[in-house]
This record gives structure tokens, C-alpha cells and sequence, in this order.
């Protein structure tokens, strides 16, 4: 890479957050198209690192600092940095845009409620600071570094939270730091065990991934590599570590929840790739199995819990711990196509739970703050472009074309199959029963909400409802067309994934 | 040839550009829609046309993604040329339909953004050479197919199916449009993860996904060996199944009767529900080539494929006698006519599994897609003429209907030309195609779907002689001032199809042959052909079949038009007959079943997660337990171990110093004599512990 564009896609962001701390003038407006314009630029620097290099194979940013005794900081460009970071450009620049008329509601309701609460400024610079941060996550070349941008995406949403959620928000908020401090921890301890030994680089600059490397701490691999794997799976909220993750999604600030809920937790299951696996390919492969049957429970576990909820919100949230079940079944696989749908899931679920948790505050700022799904039904009659955008949202989220889901649908199921041949008739015949379950829920909780949302009688209490402002629902039209568009224009995103990963796990 | 793409692109086309659309006219709309499909059908002739006259394939298609090898193109062999002409046709004919129909309806733009986008994806899943962009056209039909359904998704009562009020085993049996989209959606989608789990695995083992790496078989003996071949065949299946709404997923096709009737006739009868008839079809020859493939590697493989076709054949048999039962007593006229199709693509089942194992891949295919395209037509104009009678008298019950005859000749006439074709009387399309299904059947010695598919030829006589009694004939019912015959756009579409059943079948002994040639240039037909099982011969089957639809219409119509009887008093009157009529009127209450077993099942399940386990361990475990458990530790450590460490250093050993100093204090008494002992004692010890220390003796 000749010019320095993936520092300057972290770094034209925070910029702009910088700028807008400082803009004591600026209007909500003024500050709302700076920060969404910011992520934007980083959109398309990402979008040209990508098609210039990282579509050929890995590659880095000319800019890169060796620290003594923690190894080197370097910023990485390949198909899978490149659907992760695009994912999160992308969703943040539009959702900046979204929070615009969504933020002037909450800050109404907040003083009417007489809290007293951060203005603008502090609402954008958190939010280009928690944005550009996970973009750092995943063009990490080592752990330190990972450590240091996942630290920072923490706190600021942490305090997006804590400012400007609902409920018993301090309390939840408190509850997310814990969470993901937990999981930060055991990530660290894992990492420290690592880089002691054999240093905290998971890519080199120079030798490109360094495949097995954790291999040579011997006994201590499974260990360490098990400390990675838990860390991050607290971060992707699987079965039995996701109890957190409906409350922190439920209760953020809805612009807030269509970041946290596909992008963030998503980075757990990316960097699973990206350091576990590459750094300890051959534990890793001994935890897949366990992995493979955890992600079939999460999978299952997810949509079933989806059914009974009546908050909105909290369905999406429960919706999400189910989609990482998906995720988690493609890296369990082993396999190339496995790995890819995974990381193409992120996209995925990028633009389709933003599109959802979008519509969800779209309906919350519009009806009065109206979250129960028991007390909706026929408001397509009334909002026919945000039940089309919660259609085209579902639709991802299960897989129906013309979205982009399909093929990551397609990726997860084709890794899944493989392992479960490879491991015999009893399995592939549980894994098929096991797809049409979890599947089967996710289509039954998808489209039982659509319907129990928008479609029957208009109740008698949503007479009144109309259509939101263009301002709602405008931006997040771009989040549907890049679903089709990617859709359409699957060669240049799965080919060159499928193949990178392939020659990453060639070497092994 | 690369105008030929067309053929699919143009209605996709269309559906984008009508997306803009919002604003102008009907009129204006319809152009669009009916245009682009237009286009359609004469790009997918013009290619027929190629096919059948060079008798060889075409194929035009660029790399869509390559590492999946998925190609997007179109792809023209016999099978696809064919089955492209009945789809594009049908859906231009009812897109004229649809143009008179829909003209006073609500959600005018999206009808047609959806009937073009269906049309997109099912001319996609037809064309396709590649399994995976089947699949992708599939669920695209699928989508279509679920918006149609919930049109109406207001869901006032007049779009209802079912009768109100009315429970079975406690459930109810009225479905309203927005929970038919639904049902649709999830019953299709459960046989769509068992297909995408089936091209997964045909993809992992043959490393393609082109039809044509399939074609041959040779990923049989591998899931032969692993001891997964029939399983993988039924999940491979299963998306057929639950398209083609056979038996246990005909439910849903039963309550699709909630959308539109041209929505009814072109998607629930004519063309989407046949795609898993003609995913069987493509397959047949692949299935015949795997057996061979078996026969030669793994003894006893190629016995799987054998059973696993009586298997279908079964099923096929078993869904269109269940389905014509129900027929028998529904009171909507388009429920019979669902109950019919689903019934009729029971036996495309039967004849494409029969064929198969009779006459081999392509005489699986010759039988199974001639009873479809019958089928197709007779069943279209079936649709077609019901939404007119339903719209001239404002009802969907035939008991509201009768007498008709006088107001609608045109429709009338139709409708009765295409119900003698579904009956199968000779000269009809229909006495030819289903005709040949009984009788492979019975040549295959599959002796429960054939005498199964024989009652059921019966039955489907009498079902639809008694729709059309009580609906043109016998006494008026109607409450409308004065239904009369829809205009032209309406009419000319059915009499068209109506008038072609009849054609086609006179003309059939000439045009069959020809057909079976242009099927032969199929992919995967061979001259060579395995033997699945053994030809008997059944001489007297047609006349037999032929026979019985004859007594049962005849029958019927005697009962119903001649004697005028009243058939709901007789039910009334025996106990026994009401509990028949009661469980065929219910749907052998398969669908309370579905309902008690595994709707209330799961949701009662993820009640009882969601209260005992993730809110009552999960949340309390982490968000309860651990932090009082770590209160308590607080408690322990600051309540009892940092206060007794506390009391020991600032209390007791602050005594402690006081007691010594106060005791200390009392020695100094002032008396000379005491501090004369103190000394002498003081000196004692200190010489005793030197001497201690030193080991010196006395």
C-alpha cells in the first residue's frame, strides 16, 4: 500500500470527533453531517484500500510502529478486514445521519423527565469515538493493539449508555462495563500468555500471517488459546454468556443499539479468526467441535427466547445472541466457506439488525414510545416505507434474496455440512435437524414480528399513527440498497474471501 | 443469445422500474408489468422455438461467483424450453387478467412489483443451469409468493379463508391473510433448509454446483458410503415437497387462498407450487444416472434410489386421495380448488417417481411434465373464472352461488371445459396426462399409490362436478342485484386457457411423441437406462380409471343438478356421516394437530426457557448469585475478618498496653523495700537466662 489510507480511515474520524468537541457553534445539523461524512471518507478509503490491495491478498499501511517488548502496530487491509471495517463505516455514517431526528426525541423526553444530560457534542464525539475504534479493532495486527482499540470502543459506549438510555440506565450501564471488562480480561490474560512467549504479533509485516506461532507454547496453548476463545465469545454473547447483551441492547439509545448489536459483538467472532484461529490452528480445530454443538444451542437458544419476547428491542437483542450462533457455526466449521460466511455474516447482520433496531426507534420516537409488540399490528397501512425497511431487515436476517444474506446463509450451511460429514452419518443427520430448527425459528420469529408489527387490523390506538419524516427513514434506504447491491456484486467480496482464507489455512 | 437473458431479466427489470413507479397510473403500471412479461415469454419462445427445431441446448451464461462456480445465465434444454413457455405464458395471460381484477384494489404498485419480481425469479429458477441460482430464484418466488398471500394485510374479513368462528380439536379454522403469508413463509422455508442443506452437500462432494457435474450421478457413492444417500435424498427433497405442498406440508397451499385469485392462479396453481415438481423432473434422470453409478460401486446403492422413488410415489398418492377428500365437502370455491391442486400435484409426484422407476429419467419426465402443463392450464382458467363468479356475487361460498349459467355463459363454459380436463375425460388434456400416471403406477406394482391415485381419479370427478352444480347450476343463491360476465381482459385470458385444454388434448395423440423428443434433449436423459423395477402389465387400468370419474361425475351431477338434493340435511342426519364430514371438513384435523403439537409446543417452550432458565438461572446466576455472592464475601471479609483484625490491633492490644501500663504503674509503689525485691528479682532472672543462654553450671 503506497499511501497511508487506512491510518487516515481512523484518523479523518477522529478528526471530525475532535472538531466537533471543540465547535462550540455548531449546530446539530452542522455537527451531524460533519461526523456521518467523517465515517463516510472512511468508508470509501476503506472501500479503495480494498479494491487497490487488499482484494489481492493482505496488505498494510505503509505506517506502522514497532513498540519494545509488545511488538509492532500495524493496520492490515485483506477481504476480511475489509467486509468487517466497511461494515461498521458504513452502518456508523448512516446511523449518524438516523440519530439526528432520533436524539432530538430522546433529548425532549430526557428534559422532560428533568435529567440532566450531555448536549450534542458529547453525543457525537462518543459516537465517532466508539465508530472509529472498532474500526481499529479489526485492521489490528496484534493483540495489544486489539486490546487497546476494543478498550476504547468500550467506554464511550459505555457513557452512550449511561447518558442516554432508558430504563435503569447508570445500572445497565454498569452491567455492559462489567460484562465486556470480564470478557476484555480473559482476552488479556490469554493475550499475556501468549505474547510472553513468543511475542503479541498475530500478523507481521513482513511474513504476513503468522499461522501457529501460539502452537509452540506446548501445554499452555490449549490454555491460552481457551482464555482467547472465552473472551470473546462473552464479547459474541453465546449461549450462557449472553445475558447481558439484552439488556445493554434493549435499553441503549436505539442509534446506539444498531452499532452495538451487529457490530461490536460481531468483532468477537472476526477476531476469533483473525488471532485464535491463526495463531492456533491446530487447538483451535480441537475446540471445534464443542464450538459447532455451542453454536447449534446458541443458534436454537436465541430464536426460541426471540418468540416470547413482547419488547421490540429485546427481540432484536435476542435475535442478535441467534445470528452469532450463525456466526459461530461457520468459524466452528473449519472450513474455508465456513470461516468466509461467517465474516460475510458480519456484514450481514451489519445492514440487517441496523436496518431493524432503526425501524424499532423509528417506532419508538413516532408512537410515543411504544416498544410492546402486543400493542401494535397494522401499521403498514399507516408507515408503508418502514415496513418495507423491516421486511428488506428481516430478509437478511434469514437469508431471503435479493439481500446479501442468502449467501452467507449459503457459506455457514456448506462449512457446517462439510464438518458434519467429515464427522460422520449420526452428525450430519443432527445438523440438518438441528438447521431446520434454528432456521425454522429465525424465518417463524422474523416474520411472526412483521406480522404481529404491521400487518392486521390497525389497532385502535395507532389511528393517529403516520408515516416518520423522511429524516428516519431516508438513510437508512442506502442500508437496503448496499444489502441488494452486495448481493448482486457477491464475486469481488466472496471470491477473493474465500480464497485469502484458503491460502491462510493452506499454510497450515 | 444474450437477449434471451430476458427471459428472466425483463420481469426483474420491470419490477425495479415499477418500484418508481408509485405515483402514475394504473394503467400506466400495468403496461410496464404486462410488458416486461411479455418480453419474457417472447424471448423464452424465440429460445424454444431454437431448441425444439436444432434439438439442441442453449446456454449463455457469465461466472456470478466464482469460488461457489455459481453462473447466472439461461439455460434452454428440453425440460427448461418447455416448462419456460407454460410459465411465461400463464403469467402474461393472468398479468391481462390482473389488469381488469386488481383495477379497484389497494397496493396497486406493490401487486405489481410483486408479480413481476415472481415472475423474475421463477423464469430464474427454471432457467438456471446452476442449482444454486435455482435456489436463489426460488426463495425469490417464495417472497413473492408470501407478499401475495398477505396482499390484503389489513386483513378485513371478506379476504378470509375458512369459516369463522369455527374451531377443530379447539383451533381455529378461519386463517386471515396476514397469518396465511406466514404460514406460507415458515412451512416452505423448513423444506428450503433441507434443499440447502442437500446443495451444501452435493457441493462438497462434487466441488460444483453446475447441474451439470451433478447430471452424472457420481456423487452418489459417496454418500453411500458415508450411510447418508436416502437421508440426503429426502432433505434434498424436502424443498420440493413443501413447494409442491405434499403431504405434511400441504397445509399452507390451503390457506394461500387468501390472496388475490389471479395471485391464486398463477402462483398456488399454475407455476411456484409446480417448481418442486420440476426440481423432481430435472432430477429424475440424475437419480436414474446415480443408480447406475451405485449398481456398479456399492452393492445395494442403487436399492436406495429405488426405494427412496416408491417413497415419493407414496407420498405423491397418498397427498391427492387426502387432498380430494377434503375437496369433496369444502364450501369455498377456491379452497376446492386448492385442495384440488394440491391434490393434482400429488400425482405429478406419483407419476414423476412411477415414471421413473418404470421407463426411467426421461419416462419420469415425459409423465410428470405433461400432467403439469395440463394441469396448469386447466387449473388457471379453473382460478380464473372463480374470481369472476366470486366477484359477480360477492362471496367466496359456493352455498351463495347457483344458477349462473344464465349471467356468465363465457365463464361457465370455461370453467366447465377445464373441470372435464381435471376429471379426465377423453378428449380432454387432462384424461391424457393423468391417465398415464394411474397406469405407470400400476405397471410399477406400486400397488398403494395406485389404487390410491385410481379412487382419488374418482373422487376429483365428482369434487369438481359438484363446484360446478352448485355454482351455474340448480337454484340461484345469490344475493347481489345482478352478477353478470366480467369484461374482456377478464374473460378472454380463461376462455383462451379453457378452449386450449380442450385443443391440446384433441390434438394430443399427434403432439406427445414430439414432446418426449424435445425432452430427451434434457440434461442427464441417456439411451442407457437402469432398471429400477420391474414392468408388470396393467391392460385394463385406463378403461377402469376412465370409467370411475365417469360414475362420479355423472353421479354428482345427477345428485346435484337433476334431483336438486340437499346434502347438508343428510349429513345433518347421521351421526356418524356428520363426524366424516366433520374430519374431512377440518382437514383430517392435521392442521389442529400442527397447531397443538408444534406451534403451542414451541411456544409454550420458549415460554418455559424464557422463565426458568434465562430469567430464573441464566439472569439471576450471573446478575443475582454472583453478586450476592460476592456481597457475602464483602460481608465476611469487612464483617469479620477486617473487624476482628481491627478489634485485635486497635482494641485488645490497646487494653493490653493499658492493663501492662496500669499494672506497671501499681508496682511503683514508693517503698523502698519493694523496688529492693523488684531488683533482686530482676537480677535472679537475668543471671537464670544467662545461664540458660550460656549453659554455664552452678
Amino acid at each position: 500500500m503506497d499511501a497511508p489510507l487506512l491510518w487516515l480511515s481512523i484518523l479523518v474520524p477522529l478528526a471530525a470527533a475532535l472538531l466537533t468537541l471543540a465547535w462550540k457553534r455548531g449546530s446539530a445539523k452542522a455537527l451531524a453531517i460533519l461526523n456521518s461524512a467523517s465515517l463516510a471518507v472512511s468508508g470509501l478509503l476503506i472501500l479503495c484500500s480494498y479494491l487497490s490491495w487488499g482484494i489481492r491478498g493482505l496488505s498494510f499501511d505503509p505506517l506502522y510502529f514497532s513498540i519494545g517488548g509488545i511488538g509492532v502496530f500495524a493496520l492490515s487491509m485483506d477481504a476480511v478486514v475489509f467486509l468487517s471495517s466497511f461494515s461498521v463505516a458504513a452502518v456508523t455514517a448512516i446511523i449518524a445521519l438516523y440519530s439526528l431526528p432520533y436524539m432530538e426525541h430522546r433529548f425532549s423526553e430526557l428534559a422532560e423527565e428533568g435529567v440532566e444530560f450531555p448536549g450534542w457534542r458529547t453525543y457525537y464525539f462518543l459516537y465517532t469515538l466508539f465508530a472509529l475504534s472498532m474500526i481499529g479493532t479489526v485492521m489490528s495486527t496484534n493483540m495489544i493493539e486489539f486490546y487497546v482499540f476494543l478498550e476504547l470502543t468500550l467506554i464511550p459506549s459505555f457513557l452512550l449508555i449511561a447518558f442516554y438510555g432508558y430504563g435503569d440506565r447508570v445500572r445497565i450501564a454498569i452491567l455492559y462495563l462489567i460484562w465486556t471488562h470480564v470478557g476484555a480480561l480473559l482476552f488479556l490474560i490469554g493475550a499475556l500468555a501468549v505474547g510472553n512467549n513468543v511475542g503479541f504479533n498475530f500478523i507481521d509485516v513482513q511474513k504476513g500471517f503468522l499461522l501457529g506461532l501460539g502452537e509452540k507454547l506446548g501445554a499452555a496453548a490449549a490454555l491460552a488459546a481457551g482464555l482467547l476463545v472465552l473472551g470473546l465469545a462473552v464479547k459474541m454473547a453465546v449461549l450462557g454468556l449472553h445475558i447481558w447483551l439484552p439488556y445493554a441492547h434493549a435499553e441503549a439509545p436505539t442509534p446506539i443499539s444498531a452499532l452495538l448489536s451487529p457490530n461490536l459483538i460481531g468483532i468477537g467472532g472476526v477476531m476469533m479468526y483473525r488471532i485464535v484461529y491463526v495463531l492456533f490452528p491446530d487447538t483451535f480445530a480441537g475446540f471445534s467441535t464443542i464450538l459447532y454443538v455451542w453454536a447449534l444451542a446458541t443458534m436454537i437458544y436465541g430464536g426460541l427466547m426471540a418468540l416470547s419476547q413482547t419488547d421490540f428491542k429485546r427481540l432484536l437483542a435476542y435475535s442478535s445472541v441467534s445470528q452469532m450462533g450463525y456466526m459461530l457455526l461457520g468459524l466452528a466449521s473449519l472450513s474455508a466457506f465456513g470461516f468466509a460466511g461467517a465474516i460475510l455474516h458480519y456484514m450481514v447482520h451489519a445492514f440487517g439488525k441496523a436496518l431493524l433496531f432503526a425501524v424499532a426507534g423509528i417506532l419508538i420516537a413516532n408512537l410515543h414510545g411504544l416498544r410492546d409488540i402486543t400493542k401494535m399490528g397494522g401499521l403498514a397501512s399507516k408507515m408503508p416505507y418502514t415496513a418495507a425497511l423491516a421486511l428488506l431487515g428481516f430478509m437478511h436476517i434469514t437469508g431471503i434474496p435479493p439481500t446479501v444474506g442468502i449467501w452467507s446463509e449459503y457459506l455457514i450451511v456448506r462449512g457446517a455440512v462439510e464438518k458434519a460429514l467429515g464427522m460422520g452419518a449420526a452428525w450430519y443427520m443432527g445438523l440438518v435437524g438441528a438447521l431446520l430448527l434454528g432456521i425454522g425459528l429465525s424465518t417463524a420469529y422474523a416474520f411472526l414480528t412483521m406480522k404481529r408489527v404491521f400487518y392486521g387490523p390497525l389497532r385502535e390506538h395507532l389511528k393517529e399513527a403516520r408515516e416518520a419524516p423522511p429524516s428516519y427513514w431516508a438513510p437508512l434506504i442506502v442500508l437496503a440498497v448496499l444489502g441488494v447491491a452486495t448481493f448482486i456484486l457477491a464475486s469481488p467480496i466472496i471470491d477473493p474471501l474465500v480464497s485469502q482464507i484458503t491460502s491462510v489455512m493452506g499454510g497450515a | 443469445m444474450e437477449a434471451l437473458l430476458l427471459a428472466w431479466l425483463a420481469p426483474y427489470l420491470g419490477a425495479g422500474l415499477l418500484i418508481l413507479m408509485k405515483n402514475r397510473s394504473w394503467k400506466e403500471k400495468s403496461a410496464v408489468a404486462i410488458a416486461s412479461i411479455l418480453t419474457a415469454a417472447l424471448a423464452s419462445t424465440l429460445a424454444a422455438w431454437k431448441v425444439i427445431e436444432a434439438g439442441e441446448t442453449l446456454r449463455w451464461a457469465v461466472t456470478w461467483v466464482s469460488t461457489l462456480s455459481v453462473d447466472i445465465g439461461v439455460y434452454f434444454d428440453g425440460l427448461s424450453s418447455l416448462m419456460a413457455l407454460v410459465v411465461s405464458w400463464l403469467s402474461f395471460l393472468i398479468a391481462v387478467y390482473s389488469y381488469e381484477y386488481m383495477g379497484h384494489e389497494e397496493g396497486q404498485t406493490r401487486y405489481w412489483i410483486f408479480f413481476t419480481f415472481f415472475v423474475g425469479s421463477m423464469m430464474l429458477l427454471v432457467l438456471s443451469d446452476n442449482i444454486l441460482t435455482m435456489f436463489i430464484g426460488w426463495e425469490g418466488t417464495g417472497l413473492a409468493s408470501y407478499s401475495l398471500i398477505g396482499h390484503w394485510f389489513s386483513d378485513e374479513e371478506e379476504h378470509w379463508v375458512g369459516d369463522p368462528g369455527r374451531r377443530a380439536l379447539g383451533k381455529q379454522m378461519w386463517f386471515e391473510p396476514s397469518h396465511s403469508g406466514l404460514r406460507a413463509l415458515v412451512f416452505t422455508r423448513l423444506g428450503d433448509v433441507g434443499l440447502l442443506a442437500g446443495i451444501a452437500t452435493l457441493h462438497l462432494v462434487t466441488g460444483s454446483t453446475m447441474f451439470k457435474a451433478i447430471a452424472d450421478g457420481g456423487w452418489a457413492p459417496t454418500l453411500a458410503q458415508d450411510g447418508v444417500l436416502l437421508f440426503f435424498l429426502w432433505m434434498l427433497f424436502l424443498g420440493a415437497m413443501a413447494k409442491s405442498a405434499q403431504f405434511p406440508f400441504h397445509e399452507w397451499l390451503v390457506t394461500a387462498m387468501t390472496g388475490p385469485t389471479s395471485v391464486s392462479a398463477l402462483i398456488h396453481a399454475a407455476t411456484m407450487v409446480k417448481a418442486g415438481v420440476y426440481f423432481f423432473l430435472r432430477f429424475a434422470p440424475f437419480l436414474v444416472a446415480a443408480a447406475y453409478v451405485l449398481e456398479h460401486t456399492v452393492p445395494g446403492g442403487a436399492v436406495q434410489i429405488a426405494a427412496f422413488l416408491q417413497w415419493m410415489a407414496i407420498i405423491g398418492g397418498f397427498t391427492a386421495f387426502m387432498l380430494a377428500t377434503m375437496a369433496l365437502v369444502s364450501r369455498e370455491l377456491k379452497l376446492i380448488l386448492a385442495f384440488s391442486t394440491a391434490s393434482q400435484l400429488g400425482y405429478m409426484f406419483l407419476g414423476a417417481a412411477a415414471g421413473t422407476l418404470v421407463e426411467g429419467g426421461l419416462g419420469g419426465m415425459y409423465i410428470g411434465f405433461s400432467h403439469l402443463a395440463s394441469h396448469a392450464i386447466f387449473k388457471a382458467t379453473l382460478f380464473l373464472a372463480a374470481g369472476a363468479v366470486i366477484h359477480a356475487v360477492h362471496s367466496r361460498f359456493i352455498d351463495d352461488m347457483g344458477g349462473l349459467w344464465d349471467k356468465m355463459k363465457i365463464t361457465a363454459v370455461s370453467f366447465i371445459l377445464a373441470s372435464l380436463s381435471l376429471a379426465g375425460l377423453p378428449p380432454f388434456m387432462g384424461y391424457w396426462t393423468k391417465d398415464e400416471i394411474i397406469h405407470v403406477s400400476f405397471q410399477g406394482g406400486l400397488l398403494l399409490p395406485a389404487i390410491l391415485s385410481w379412487v382419488t381419479a374418482g373422487l376429483t370427478a365428482a369434487y369438481i362436478a359438484r363446484a360446478f352444480s352448485r355454482v351455474f347450476f340448480g337454484e340461484k343463491h345469490w344475493r347481489v342485484k345482478e352478477p353478470h360476465e366480467p369484461g374482456p381482459y377478464m374473460w378472454a385470458p380463461y376462455l383462451i386457457l379453457g378452449t386450449a385444454s380442450l385443443v391440446l388434448g384433441l390434438a394430443w395423440p399427434w403432439i406427445g411423441g414430439p414432446m418426449e423428443e424435445v425432452l430427451r434433449g434434457s440434461m442427464g436423459v441417456k439411451a442407457l437406462e437402469v432398471e429400477l423395477v420391474s414392468k408388470v402389465s396393467a391392460p385394463l387400468v385406463p378403461a377402469a380409471t376412465l370409467l370411475l370419474a365417469l360414475t362420479g361425475l355423472l353421479a354428482t351431477i345427477y345428485l346435484y343438478v337433476v334431483r336438486g338434493a340437499d346434502l347438508y340435511a343428510y349429513v345433518e342426519r347421521s351421526g356418524f356421516v356428520r363426524a366424516l364430514h366433520g374430519f374431512l371438513y377440518d382437514r383430517w384435523y392435521v392442521n389442529s394437530i400442527y397447531y397443538i403439537v408444534f406451534v403451542d409446543g414451541i411456544r409454550e417452550l420458549s415460554i418455559l426457557l424464557k422463565k426458568y432458565f434465562d430469567s430464573l438461572i441464566v439472569d439471576n446466576f450471573y446478575h443475582r448469585f454472583i453478586p450476592s455472592a460476592v456481597m457475602a464475601t464483602v460481608r465476611f471479609t469487612s464483617g469479620t475478618l477486617e473487624k476482628s483484625w481491627d478489634k485485635l490491633l486497635h482494641e485488645y492490644l490497646v487494653a493490653a498496653f493499658k492493663k501492662a501500663w496500669r499494672a506497671f504503674k501499681s508496682m511503683q509503689t514508693g517503698c523502698l523495700s519493694h523496688y529492693i525485691s523488684y531488683m533482686w528479682l530482676g537480677i535472679s532472672i537475668v543471671i537464670i537466662l544467662l545461664c540458660l543462654i550460656m549453659g554455664c553450671k552452678p
